[in-house]
């Protein structure tokens, strides 16, 4: 006979010998003994304690998204389960690995409506990608391993391991063996060859090809397997906003971001191309504008591992079933050596129209008050391309998405499926507690951080070296910016009163500085990127801040808006 | 709507609590009604068979079907017309099974 451990113990166990060094949670009655026993493991597994459940599970999927290993989230019961769930919808839509622990009250008393009792599996299964309810202790360990392993392969998902007080406080014996099949379940279809040789025969013969890649080209580390089918085919490519910097920004086939606020080019390629290849991605509405009118002149290539996303929205002719490095290899094997020059070229002429109207006014302005656009370049600058930029939602998410610029993959981190504003401050702090070495930056607006502005207490406990940039404008600006175009200037609700954000700061003891004039802009941002410390940069922006071009909901990704009067005309 | 027609949908799984509610999610959220379920051991050892009778289009069908196989404990799914038999099933399951065993 061997030894016998606490199910609490065995769970410490098995996350340590699954990898696990760092877990984000917050204890109480229904977990209490996994965290007596993570006492006497204090040197082996740190655990960031936030100051509100959701904030772990937003850390834990900054943590995941800016290293790619998942992460790890231990929570009490009840209220503790139902506030990571924010958390658990956001990691699904965004294919995030995230392993969540949800204390649960003791066998005899489930579905007795116990204290701090809440039915964790059935609300979690709808909107996960699996959950298990553990309640026997020796059943802790294959669970551990299975969800790790359902977690991190095929598409990524949230996974939530809700853990009895019995399964917890029970003996059993422990043998960690990780997971590496289950019958039911295939994560990574192997590619049907007849199909690979039709996409070669469409992409030989296509004139004006293009590529729409999203994050399924970093959740496959197939970035350099893009590179190569770009070059080879001379194939010019557009990201999603979850796809951004997974190529660098200056990747010499690289065309911008699509979507309603997207670039220019990139936009018109779609509605031109006569051949999309849609590499990772899931045709978001806010990527296709009105799909009845997306890429209507072009044949249609999906890539993709998860079998629901193809043909989901938009209807294709050739579906690719796998991995997308794989999938890529295979093609770029394949394929001819070609190129597009004339295509591309054609394309960036819209480059100019965009930055005389859209970009000269927004990041070069040279009176009025400070912009959204121009503090966003300005830290991107100084920061040299290299930092990990998060963001919330709203105006400042659309701001980070079309002015960052990136050198490596992995390093826009935000909010997109769900679009879950009080994100960024949480998962800022995840994906700097991920990658220490690397700058972290937030740009966050005075509506998202005030919704999970307690994790300022978090950075103060653990000395997380955040920048935070603040587009502060004293209103919920992309409603407001609605409100304005769509609503006859309605601002229903939109105007928001701000605290003096300098005592905040200085309550949680961290590094402040207020900004208000173009003048002081980049000396402001050098100090915030020079401070070893975490630091909030309150950057007063103008009040009715636009984002621009934009294409609105039910219009063609070919009608742009370029500003309040001014629309795109392709050539018409 | 004109093209709802009677539906079977047909799932074989794995016994994991918490299933049939998520699985029968898929068709709530979509705004189906299911008009009858029910839920037996497959002539397979360990393995559950459900069936969902629904009216919906064929295109929600195929949809449905997928995501319910999208579902780590499901092992296949089907659809087909209510008047229709699904005589392959079976030897499609029996294959799928044959080939996830490790040896």
């Amino acid at each position: 006979m061997g030894d016998k451990f606490t199910g609490a113990e065995l769970l410490i166990k098995a996350l340590i010998d699954q990898g696990v060094d760092t877990v984000f949670g917050y204890p109480g009655g229904s977990i209490i003994n996994v965290y007596d026993e993570m006492y006497k493991y204090e040197d082996r597994l740190k655990h960031v304690l936030v100051r509100h459940e959701q904030g772990a599970i937003h850390a834990a999927q900054g943590y995941a998204r800016a290293s790619s290993r998942p992460g790890v989230v231990i929570v009490t019961s009840g209220p503790g389960a139902t506030n990571v769930i924010t958390g658990v919808a956001d990691a699904m839509v965004d294919s995030t690995p995230v392993v969540i622990i949800t204390g649960q009250v003791s066998n005899d008393a489930l579905g007795t409506d116990a204290f701090q009792e809440a039915d964790v599996v059935g609300m979690t299964g709808p909107i996960d990608k699996w959950t298990c309810q553990i309640r026997r202790p020796e059943d802790v360990a294959p669970m551990v391993a299975k969800a790790f392993y359902i977690a991190t392969t095929g598409r990524p998902g949230p996974v939530v391991l809700d853990f009895t007080k019995d399964a917890q406080r029970g003996l059993a014996e422990y043998k960690y063996t990780r997971c590496d099949f289950i019958r039911s379940y295939v994560p990574v279809p192997k590619p049907d060859m007849s199909a690979i040789d039709e996409a070669v025969r469409m992409i030989n013969a296509a004139e004006r090809p293009f590529v729409v890649y999203g994050q399924g080209v970093v959740l496959s580390h197939a970035e350099e397997a893009l590179k190569a089918f770009l070059k080879k085919g001379g194939i010019p490519a557009g990201s999603t906003m979850l796809g951004l910097s997974a190529l660098p920004s200056d990747f010499p086939y690289y065309m911008g971001m699509v979507g309603m606020h997207g670039n220019l080019a990139p936009n018109l390629m779609t509605q031109h191309c006569d051949l999309l290849i849609a590499v990772g991605m899931r045709f978001s509405d806010r990527v296709t504008g009105i799909v009845s009118e997306y890429a209507k002149e072009a044949k249609k290539i999906h890539i993709d591992i998860d079998e629901t996303e193809i043909g989901k929205i938009v209807p294709v002719d050739l579906g690719l079933l796998g991995d997308a490095a794989e999938v890529l290899t295979l093609l770029t094997e394949r394929m001819n050596f070609s190129f597009h020059d004339e295509w591309a070229v054609s394309a960036r002429a819209s480059n100019e129209v965009e930055d005389r109207k859209v970009i000269a006014p927004e990041v070069r302005p040279q009176e009025g008050p400070l912009k959204m656009g121009e503090t966003v370049d300005v830290v991107i600058e100084g920061s040299g391309g290299e930092a990990v930029i998060v963001t919330d939602v709203g105006q400042n998410q659309l701001m980070g998405a079309r002015y960052s610029r990136f050198r490596h993959t992995r390093s826009f981190i935000t909010s997109g499926g769900l679009g879950t504003m009080g994100f960024g401050l949480p998962a800022a702090i995840g994906a700097k507690t991920a990658c220490p070495e690397r700058e972290v930056c937030l740009f966050v607006g005075d509506g998202g951080i005030q919704m999970t502005l307690q994790e300022l207490g978090t950075i103060l406990q653990e000395h997380t070296a955040v920048k935070i940039v603040l587009l502060n404008n004293n209103w919920l600006g992309n409603v407001r910016q609605w409100q304005e175009l769509f609503f006859g200037k309605r601002y229903s609700q939109t105007r928001m009163l701000n605290p003096d954000y300098s005592l905040i700061a200085r309550a949680y003891g961290i590094r402040y500085r207020a900004v208000d004039t173009r003048e002081e802009l980049r000396e402001a941002v050098r100090e915030m990127l020079d401070s070893q410390e975490a630091f909030l940069l309150d950057a007063h922006v103008v009040e009715e801040g636009m984002v621009y071009p934009m294409t609105p909901v039910g219009k063609r990704l070919d009608q742009i808006m370029l500003n309040e009067k001014e629309w795109y005309s392709d050539g018409e | 709507m004109g093209s709802d027609k009677l539906y079977i949908i047909s799932v074989y799984s794995e016994n994991q609590v918490g299933l049939l509610s998520s699985i029968s999610n898929i068709f709530t959220r979509r705004n189906i009604n299911i008009e009858s379920l029910t839920v037996f051991p497959s002539e397979f050892p360990g393995v559950h068979h459900f069936t969902f009778r629904v009216f919906t289009d064929e295109r929600s069908a195929s949809q449905v079907v997928k995501f319910i196989e999208k579902k780590v404990d499901v092992l296949r799914a089907f659809w087909f017309e209510c008047d229709e038999m699904n005589a392959s099933e079976h030897e499609t399951v029996s294959a799928f099974i044959t080939g996830r065993t490790i040896n």
